[in-house]
This record gives C-alpha cells, sequence and structure tokens, in this order.
C-alpha cells in the first residue's frame, strides 16, 4: 500500500511515519504540508492512500479531497484532526474515516485494512456542517486525466462560453466546469458581474472606459483584453468604481 | 535495567497521551439536561415526595379533628383521611404525569397556574366521587347530605394552600437543579475558551511523536504543559509578578514551536519593571495565543510575532503584533476575536476605566496594546 502523508507539523508527519513502519506492509511515497501541495504530489505519485490532516494554512484537508475527486482514479483518503467538534459529527453520520490526534497505532492500523474511496456527496456535506463553510482557494482544472490549481487570487476574470467557463490568469487560461453563478456566490465581493457572461477580479480592474462605439469597457492588469460592460450591468459597475477604494 | 525502565516509562507516557482524546468526549453529556420548566410528575422519587407530604397532611388533619365526627378512634380516623388525602394527591399527580407534555409546551407562567387550576378540579372531582362512594355503599342516605357544602369547601381550601406550597416547592428544587447544570456548562465554555483543545490534542500528538526521537524534549514539552496548565486553572482573580506572566508565556511559545517548527519566530522586548509591578493571570498568553492563531498557523511561510512589555507613567504596557494573513475568500464574515473580547471585559472588571485593549489592523499587520495600572485592581 502506498501512502502519502499530508500534515503541516513536521512531527506530526514523523509520527505517521513511525507508526505505519511499525505496522508494516505500507509504503510512505512522500509527504505535503498542505492542501495543495497534497494535490501535486498525488498527481506525481500517484499513492493508494492519503493520510491527511483537516486544518492545515492555505488550502485545508476538506478541500485537498474535493479536488481530488476529479481525478481518474483518485487515492482513499483517511482524515486526521486534533479537534474539530462541528466537523467530526458530519464525519460520522457519513462514515468517513478519520483519526483523533494523538494517533493510536491500533486505530491506523484499523483505518488502512479498510480505507474507503470518498464521494463527492460525502465531502460537500461535511463542509456544509462546518461553522463557517470557507471558499475554495484553488480552482481544480482537469488536464488529460491529471490536475491543475488555479489559485483564486491570480484570477483575473471569468468568461461564460456556450458549454464551459473559461478561466483567465496572467499567464494561462483554462476551462472550469463551475458555473458563473455559482462562481459569484461563493466569491462575493471578490469578482464583479460586467455582463451576463463575465465575472471580473475587481483587484485587477485598471479602469472603466468608453470604447468608440459608445460602450463602456473594463480595462485590466495582466491582459490586453478589453472586457464589455453590458447595458444591464453599467451602472452596477460605475457604482462599484465610485465606491472603489483607493 | 535503567533502560527498561526508561522504556516502559515512556510507554506508560505514550499510552496516557494517546488516551487523552476521551476527555474532549465528555462535553456532550451535559446536554443531556432536563429543559422543562415543570418538573417531571412521572418520575418515582416526585410520586414517592407526593405520597409522604400527603400522609403528613393527613395525619395532622386526623390529629386536629374532634374525635367522634368521623369514627369514635384516631386510627379509625387516620384511616379514612389517609385515603382520602392520597387520593387527591395521587389523582393529582397522575393527571400531571399525563398533561406533562401539553403543560411544558406552555409559556411557564401560564404553565404553573393551568397546573394549579387542574389539582384543584381534581380536589373537587375526588370529593364529588368520595361522597357517591359513600352513598352507593349504603354509608349514607343521599347524596347530598347537610355536610356536602362544608366537605367541598374544606377540601378546596386546605387543597389551594397545600397545591400552592407544594408547586412551589417542587418548582424551586427543580429551578435550582437547572441552574447548577447551566453554571456547570458556562464554567465548562470558560475552561475551554482557556485551554484550546486544538491546541492541547495537537500538542500531545506532538509529544507522543518525540516519545520515541527525542525523549529530553519531550519530558520539557510536559513540564512547560503542566505549567502553562496550573496557570489556565488557576482562580480568575489571581494576580501574579509580570516575570512570572513572562515565564508562562515563554512556556507557551515553547510548546507552539515544536509545533509550527520555524514558521513562529518570536521577537521579545522586555524593559524594567518594579518588583511589585502585577498583572492579572494569564494577561500575555492568551495575547500570544490571539497572535499565533490568526496571524502565524494560516500563513504556510509562518511569519514573526513581536512582543514589547514596558513601563512608563504607572502602567504597565504589552504591545503584541502579528502579521495577517492576506483577506482569505470568505463566505462570510469572520467572528470578531472572541479572546480579545473576552480580556476586554476581564479587565474592566478589575481595573474598570483605568485599564484599556485597543487592536488595530493596518498594512497586513495586527496590533494590540494593553495599558494595565502597576498596582493591583482599585481594592
Amino acid at each position: 500500500m502506498r501512502i502519502l502523508i499530508v500534515d503541516d507539523e513536521k512531527l506530526a508527519r514523523d509520527r505517521l511515519r513511525e507508526l505505519l513502519s511499525d505496522i508494516g506492509g505500507c509504503t510512505v511515497v512522500g509527504e505535503a504540508m498542505n492542501g495543495a501541495e497534497a494535490v501535486e504530489r498525488t498527481a506525481e505519485l500517484n499513492p493508494d492512500v492519503l493520510l491527511m490532516d483537516i486544518r492545515m494554512p492555505g488550502m485545508d484537508g476538506l478541500e485537498a479531497a474535493m479536488h481530488l475527486m476529479g481525478m481518474e482514479n483518485p487515492p482513499s483518503v483517511i482524515f486526521t484532526t486534533a479537534y474539530d467538534q462541528h466537523a467530526l459529527d458530519a464525519f460520522e453520520v457519513n462514515a468517513v474515516d478519520y483519526l483523533l490526534k494523538p494517533i493510536r497505532k491500533d486505530r491506523l492500523a484499523n483505518a488502512l485494512t479498510k480505507a474507503r474511496k470518498l464521494t463527492m456527496k460525502q465531502l460537500q456535506e461535511i463542509s456544509q456542517a462546518r461553522k463557517e463553510p470557507p471558499a475554495r482557494t484553488h480552482l481544480s482544472v482537469h488536464l488529460r486525466g491529471n490536475i491543475r490549481l488555479v489559485p483564486i487570487p491570480d484570477v483575473i476574470y471569468f468568461l461564460a462560453d456556450s458549454k464551459y467557463v473559461v478561466v483567465r490568469t496572467a499567464s494561462e487560461e483554462h476551462l472550469v466546469e463551475d458555473s458563473l453563478i455559482h462562481l459569484e456566490q461563493e466569491y462575493g465581493g471578490r469578482f464583479l458581474r460586467v455582463h451576463r457572461n463575465a465575472l471580473v477580479a475587481t483587484a485587477f480592474i485598471k479602469g472603466i472606459e468608453k470604447s468608440p462605439a459608445g460602450t463602456w469597457q473594463v480595462n485590466l492588469r495582466g491582459t490586453d483584453k478589453k472586457l464589455e460592460v453590458s447595458r444591464r450591468h453599467t451602472a452596477g459597475v460605475r457604482r462599484w468604481a465610485r465606491n472603489r477604494p483607493m | 535495567m535503567e533502560l527498561s525502565l526508561k522504556e516502559r516509562l515512556s510507554g506508560w507516557l505514550k499510552t496516557a497521551v494517546e488516551r487523552a482524546p476521551a476527555l474532549a468526549s465528555l462535553e456532550p453529556h451535559l446536554e443531556e439536561v432536563d429543559a422543562d420548566f415543570l418538573p417531571n410528575f412521572c418520575h418515582g422519587w416526585v410520586v414517592f415526595n407526593v405520597a409522604v407530604i400527603a400522609e403528613m397532611l393527613a395525619l395532622v388533619i386526623a390529629l386536629v379533628m374532634p374525635r367522634s365526627v368521623l369514627s369514635p378512634t384516631l386510627a379509625q380516623d387516620l384511616l379514612l383521611i389517609s385515603v382520602y388525602v392520597q387520593w387527591i394527591a395521587l389523582t393529582g399527580t397522575a393527571v400531571l404525569c399525563l398533561a406533562r407534555g401539553r403543560l411544558n409546551r406552555l409559556p411557564n407562567l401560564r404553565a404553573l397556574g393551568t397546573a394549579y387550576l387542574v389539582l384543584l378540579a381534581v380536589t373537587i372531582a375526588v370529593a364529588e366521587a368520595a361522597v357517591w362512594l359513600l352513598w352507593l355503599t349504603g354509608r349514607i342516605s343521599t347524596p347530598r347530605p347537610v355536610w356536602h357544602g362544608d366537605l367541598h369547601i374544606l377540601s378546596l381550601t386546605i387543597s389551594a394552600i397545600i397545591n400552592g406550597l407544594l408547586l412551589r416547592y417542587f418548582l424551586a428544587k427543580h429551578e435550582l437543579k437547572r441552574r447548577t447544570l447551566s453554571e456547570a456548562r458556562a464554567k465548562l465554555q470558560a475552561l475551554q475558551s482557556r485551554i484550546r483543545p486544538h491546541f492541547v490534542f495537537n500538542s500531545l500528538n506532538i509529544i507522543a511523536s518525540l516519545t520515541r526521537s527525542a525523549p529530553a524534549k519531550a519530558e520539557t514539552a510536559i513540564e512547560n504543559m503542566a505549567d502553562l496548565f496550573r496557570m489556565m486553572l488557576a482562580e480568575d482573580e489571581t494576580l501574579v509578578p509580570v516575570k512570572n506572566e513572562v515565564d508562562v508565556a515563554k512556556k507557551y511559545l515553547a510548546l507552539e514551536n515544536l509545533r509550527l517548527d520555524s514558521r513562529l519566530q518570536v521577537e521579545w522586548d522586555i524593559g524594567t519593571f518594579p518588583r511589585k509591578a502585577v498583572m492579572p493571570v494569564l494577561t500575555l498568553q492568551p495575547l500570544l495565543e490571539n497572535a499565533i492563531q490568526h496571524g502565524i498557523e494560516p500563513l504556510p511561510a509562518g511569519g514573526a510575532v513581536s512582543v514589547r512589555l514596558w513601563e512608563e507613567n504607572d502602567k504597565i504596557h504589552i504591545r503584541v503584533v502579528n502579521p495577517l494573513p492576506a483577506k482569505k475568500p470568505k463566505r462570510a464574515e469572520a467572528a470578531p476575536s472572541r479572546t480579545l473580547e473576552n480580556m476586554r471585559s476581564r479587565f474592566q472588571s478589575y481595573y474598570g476605566d483605568a485599564a484599556t485593549l485597543d487592536a488595530a489592523e493596518n498594512d497586513g499587520r495586527f496590533t494590540v496594546t494593553v495599558t494595565l495600572p502597576t498596582r493591583g485592581g482599585e481594592s
């Protein structure tokens, strides 16, 4: 059994390594310090099981597990946690494996023998049960069965095509499967709706100007592309521009 | 020999550390508190109490009643009166037991009033039933004997007084139980806000890890944790010398350093203090914990917390500065820090307006400044 250990505390990772070598019958193929690293390592090393802490800086364990769901053959995940009353109730209800810290050898061995693959539904229900379900820190993009993470702060705009949504960063362009409405709800204040098919990151807006054709356009940092403001959204965009914190 | 002892000790320690999470499951038991306003009249103990009190009442009535009104001897009087009083008391209890669910859905005062009226109605019904029973068994010649009205007036008056007193008694007892439980829960919450479970269990996990790789470090960590817990269990009003507060804070930081490793740096700047300078126990440590929890833990690369303590114009000044993570994309606004709110109200109760706590955020740094009078409280 190939195992990836994910925890932000080095000594906690060491402990898992030691317990696993006591138990035997498995290989630790690597370690990661946060959710984003866990997704990258998983794509690279193809482990069977992830032992993953829930609370980590940057991307947490639950979000990482959700991104992994997009893989063709996602690994099993066993969560570890020190204390997380609300989440743990949801773990029980949805029959998702978890280990409480300090981690016990017999519990770990037991969890490994019955490690199961998670479903997106389980993860979503656990996420809902948390006090303040955090928005995702990254979007996952699927490239030929592999996963690529796009950090939300890098996103300049989302543009809806007929079927997909295009996400644009300074250097890349990808297709994601989320809908614009869903993205707008999730990231509220960070993005501004300028058109029925476009959400723009307010941090990247350089200015708003009138085009020769008489319509309004948004000028953006990081790209030369100008996005058109639809008539319906003009009032909203100009209101935002007036109240813009300088 | 020595090695085996050491091994045994470290094994024992590891088991002890591993079992700690069981303690966390203590909390839910407090939730099973009977939240109802009225006591549970179906409960055996309550029924027994009612029967005992009814019997005492019967004895009093039998004793004060002139002989040969009911029957020639005291024993016969007592028997008759007991049957009558118990009949009323137990029927009343049974009715309240059956109506319990419905009564508890009413607002408190109305539930109480309804219960009282129900008991009076039971008294009238039983008195009437007793007269009919006597008539049907041929003891009296008519269902409307001359003393019929007197019996009702007497029963109702006694029932009104005794039931009033009894309901009052049960209610007071029940209220006391409820208050004791809610105080226990409040204490638990206060303790949890001091001893953050996430910190405790992560630290125990790491100590378990160290018992193998670095037993000496594990030993120090446990000593530090013991000192920290001792402080956390201290009375809220305890005042301690500034130096003690700094010592405890450093022990706390040593534990956090084990977890966060190089992600946590702390810059100290401690001025000189008069020996008599004191502050409330656990003033500095929660400030640092707050800085670490909100400033260092969420940052993948960590950062530096700076702590400055100095004395100026007869006041102790504490300033803790920590970096802030870039605003995370959040669905909801995060709740304002409860730690700081708690501390502010603690200072208020010690020093009134003589102490201040200011929190400010600018340029991605969060600064908390505390000012305390050097010499104890106002007392």
